[in-house]
């Protein structure tokens, strides 16, 4: 007993280290793609920087003050020294050092994406459960319908809609601004809404899987409560694969995100990458790239070992 | 299904307890509120004035700073932190005589070392400010005595006042220069309003100075430049009284602005030249007669009314409201038969030009697609070809990389500012007359109205004569605001807001 509860241990940490590894590598491919991308496609941050009004000569001492006058080679050479050592550089427009900018507008799009993340599971698990309960009855069809009109509706028109009538018409909800709790009620429920409609199909799947099996034939057999049966034994198993992709679905959360904070005016990393890549911000694009990498590894790496925890069968190898 | 009912139910709780939190705006909009809400329809980059040449920055900055001499409403130029100036004889000296009794929003006692020191940074190579080329005729900036400084030219430039009063010459404190204070993220003044705090991509928020050296100004005591990207919310705020003035309305909100008692629409001539400009390095476009024939297919009042929400036509590179602004709209009347004569004389186009439209402007594209057909019916073929901002920047004002391309020219408080771009051909039309640098030279040297007119004149009539550009018009901009908002006023060339005088009614 205590020989297999220390190889599970062994286990989990080997798990966690392998995801690491894995994690750094992900990180230094990703970020080289990127750095190659950015300045090959057209579009030259000085030129940007300086507008139609500037001449030749200040464009160029702009290029010589932002080191883009080096051979690419010395560029590459520089950001990935730098990188090693936690040093994402300074914006090019802001003059501001890029970590700084990332870590300001982290905690809004973080809260975001877990109090819709949570929401749409609130959401999601309960619908899906009764629609597979209830199969091919009204119950399932609206369950569905939710779904197919969830996923159906463009974020961008939701978010609108929802503004025109809790903002305007209703006058209950604050317009823009982004500084009290009334402020992430509409942005939280139209991230919600579309998550929540992907996921409920997947509940109501793994959930009629899961009834169809001979377990629950034989506990429903036995006389088992019927509703112990499906709560606690087929609920149990159903979610497993839920947990996966949920796990998935938060990475895409905070790209989600950059539509809402747009339609609501909200100050999160979405929009701060958006105008990035519009104005070449080279060194923020780049740390904000290096960022998300990050944040999607662990989140993925998270989602594991949460599944690890729920299935036994998991933990070794 | 009784999950949903719940959740209903649970956003309703939560949306009943909301306006606890809710924006004040509502009530306020009845009352006399203390903050002009203002709609900003984009974050700036930077609010340093010498770090870069977005007008968003200079909108913001306004409120902030102070220059030396300032626009006033008919945009002509009269004292500001310079009570007056003298110009020697000569043209080589400009001589300015500040306002004693100005403070900085941090205490510091405005002198002649804080305008040495402003014009030294903004000068520096080092920092590569772009607005520093307009300087390159000055030698030197002295302090003559506490209250006086000297601009020291190495020839006469008439132009130098002009640049003076552009927002990128804001007087900044030398003690903070000096301490390598970050001015990009919290700038310091002497302006009628103190900034207090920027929260990135939301809202920037500034409060009266209480010790203007204007009496009596500024009259609100605080502005919140709303940082709001969706012109829906913009005009949605505007209409339920959250917001009291918002810089963007889409031409489909105009009418609705103007019947709504609560609201009004302020309207003027923009600065800019809307253009279609030509590449004519490239044949066919190198020969005027087909450039010409340009002009004369497109119907410069229907582009201006359709895509740019109205506009008044030009026919060479200035704006309408430009008071050295000549009349030349007539010399290309829209004439699609005449435009195929002259493309037949010229020996025709025989290639599919390259029309290249910056996407992120919706109102260049919808004109884009406006001159493919207009072009069309005078035989002309072009295939349109969509780019972002940055490239277009780069890859067509940079490189030159186009046939045809859509964009508008933003004004400059003096005429020079526009035509030097003609000085030599290194621009992205590729096009300049032998004649143009002797005009430009001469009206720099040159001090009189009347005088540099005529030079501005000739200059105009070159451009109107070998259209390198379909000059297409100068658009209105709208501005829309609460009813109750009096003494608002846009400095016309700058396109930037002077809220001294705002307040409620």
């Amino acid at each position: 007993m205590r020989g297999d509860e220390r190889t599970s241990h062994r286990a989990v940490i080997g798990l966690i280290l392998r995801r690491l590894g894995r994690l750094v590598l992900t990180v230094m491919l990703i970020s080289t793609v990127v750095f190659l991308t950015v300045r090959v496609i057209p579009g030259d941050p000085a030129r940007t920087i300086a507008g139609m009004d500037a001449g030749e000569p200040a464009v160029e001492s702009l290029r010589i003050r932002l080191g883009l006058d080096r051979p690419l080679w010395r560029q590459y050479l520089g950001w990935l020294w730098d990188t090693l050592r936690f040093d994402f550089g300074t914006s090019f427009f802001s003059q501001e050092p890029v970590l700084r900018l990332i870590l300001d507008r982290f905690p809004l799009t973080a809260l975001l994406a877990v109090a819709s993340f949570l929401l749409s599971l609130l959401v999601a698990i309960p619908i899906g459960v009764i629609a597979a309960v209830k199969r091919w009855t009204v119950w399932d069809g609206l369950g569905l319908m939710f779904a197919q009109v969830g996923m159906a509706i463009p974020s961008f028109w939701l978010a609108i809609l929802l503004l025109m009538l809790f903002s305007v018409r209703l006058g209950l909800l604050p317009l823009f601004g982004a500084d009290s709790v009334a402020h992430w009620i509409l942005p939280v429920v139209t991230l919600a809404t579309e998550r929540a409609a992907v996921l409920v199909r997947f509940v109501r799947a793994s959930m009629v899987e899961e009834l169809e099996k001979e377990y629950v034939l034989a506990a429903d057999a036995r006389g088992l409560p019927h509703l112990r049966v499906r709560f606690s034994h087929a609920l149990r198993n159903a979610l497993m694969p839920v947990v996966t992709i949920a796990g998935i679905q938060f990475g895409y959360l905070l790209g989600g995100a950059v539509i809402v904070e747009q339609v609501f005016s909200l100050p999160g990393l979405g929009r701060l990458f958006l105008s990035a890549i519009v104005a070449r911000d080279f060194p923020l694009i780049q740390g904000g790239v290096v960022f998300i990498a990050v944040v999607f590894s662990l989140s993925n790496c998270a989602a594991d070992l949460v599944s690890a925890a729920v299935n036994p069968r998991l933990r070794v190898g | 299904m009784k999950t949903t009912l719940s959740l209903a139910l649970a956003v309703c709780t939560l949306v009943a307890a909301a306006p606890a939190f809710g924006a004040g705006g509502r009530e306020a909009a009845s009352a006399q509120p203390a903050t002009l809400q203002f709609a900003l329809s984009g974050n700036p980059n930077t609010l340093d004035p010498h770090a870069t040449a977005g007008t968003l920055t200079f909108q913001v900055l306004r409120s902030v700073y102070d220059t030396l001499v300032e626009p006033d409403e008919s945009g002509r130029i009269v004292p500001a932190l310079a009570e007056s100036w003298g110009v020697s004889a000569d043209g080589l000296h400009w001589t300015f005589h500040l306002r004693s009794g100005v403070q900085f929003h941090n205490g510091d006692e405005f002198t002649s070392k804080d305008v040495v020191a402003t014009f030294a940074r903004l000068r520096d190579p080092g920092r590569a400010s772009t607005h520093a080329a307009e300087f390159a005729a000055v030698t030197a900036v002295e302090a003559l005595d506490r209250y006086t400084v000297q601009f020291s030219l190495e020839r006469p430039h008439a132009p130098l006042l002009s640049a003076l009063a552009s927002g990128w010459s804001a007087i900044l404190p030398q003690r903070l220069i000096a301490n390598g204070h970050d001015f990009g993220g919290s700038p310091v003044g002497t302006g009628p309003f103190v900034f207090e705090q920027w929260m990135r991509d939301n809202r920037i928020t500034l409060s009266r100075n209480e010790r203007y050296w204007i009496e009596g100004q500024p009259a609100v005591a605080r502005v919140n430049f709303n940082i709001i990207t969706e012109v829906a919310v913009q005009v949605q705020g505007l209409l339920t009284g959250d917001l009291h003035i918002i810089d963007m309305v889409g031409p489909t909100d105009i009418a609705r602005i103007e019947r709504n008692p609560a609201t009004r629409l302020d309207t003027g001539l923009s600065s800019l030249v809307m253009v279609m400009a030509i590449n004519t390095r490239r044949p066919p476009l190198s020969d005027v007669r087909i450039r010409r024939a340009l002009n004369h297919a497109v119907d410069k009042q229907t582009i201006l009314d359709v895509a740019y929400a109205g506009g008044r036509p030009i026919g060479t590179f200035m704006d309408a409201g430009d008071p050295f602004a000549l009349d030349l709209a007539h010399l290309h009347p829209h004439d699609p038969e005449r435009a195929r004569a002259l493309i037949r004389e010229a020996g025709g186009v025989n290639r599919v030009l390259d029309l290249v439209l910056p996407q992120n402007f919706e109102p260049h594209v919808r004109a884009g697609e406006m001159y493919q057909q207009m072009l069309a019916q005078a035989g002309i073929e072009a295939q349109i070809r969509l780019v972002d901002w940055s490239t277009w920047l780069s890859d067509v004002y940079g490189a030159a990389n186009f046939d045809l391309t859509v964009i508008g020219h933003t004004g400059k408080l003096d005429p020079d500012g526009r035509f030097s771009l003609f000085e030599t051909d290194r621009n992205y039309v590729g096009w300049s007359h032998p004649e143009i640098p002797r005009l430009l030279q001469a009206a720099r040297l040159e001090s009189e109205f009347a005088g540099r007119r005529e030079y501005f004149a000739e200059i105009q009539r070159l451009l109107a004569e070998e259209v390198p550009f379909v000059f297409v018009g100068t658009n209105y901009r709208f501005i829309a605001m609460r009813e109750t908002i009096h003494g608002f006023h846009m400095d016309g060339k700058l396109d930037t807001y002077d809220l001294r005088r705002v307040r409620f009614r």
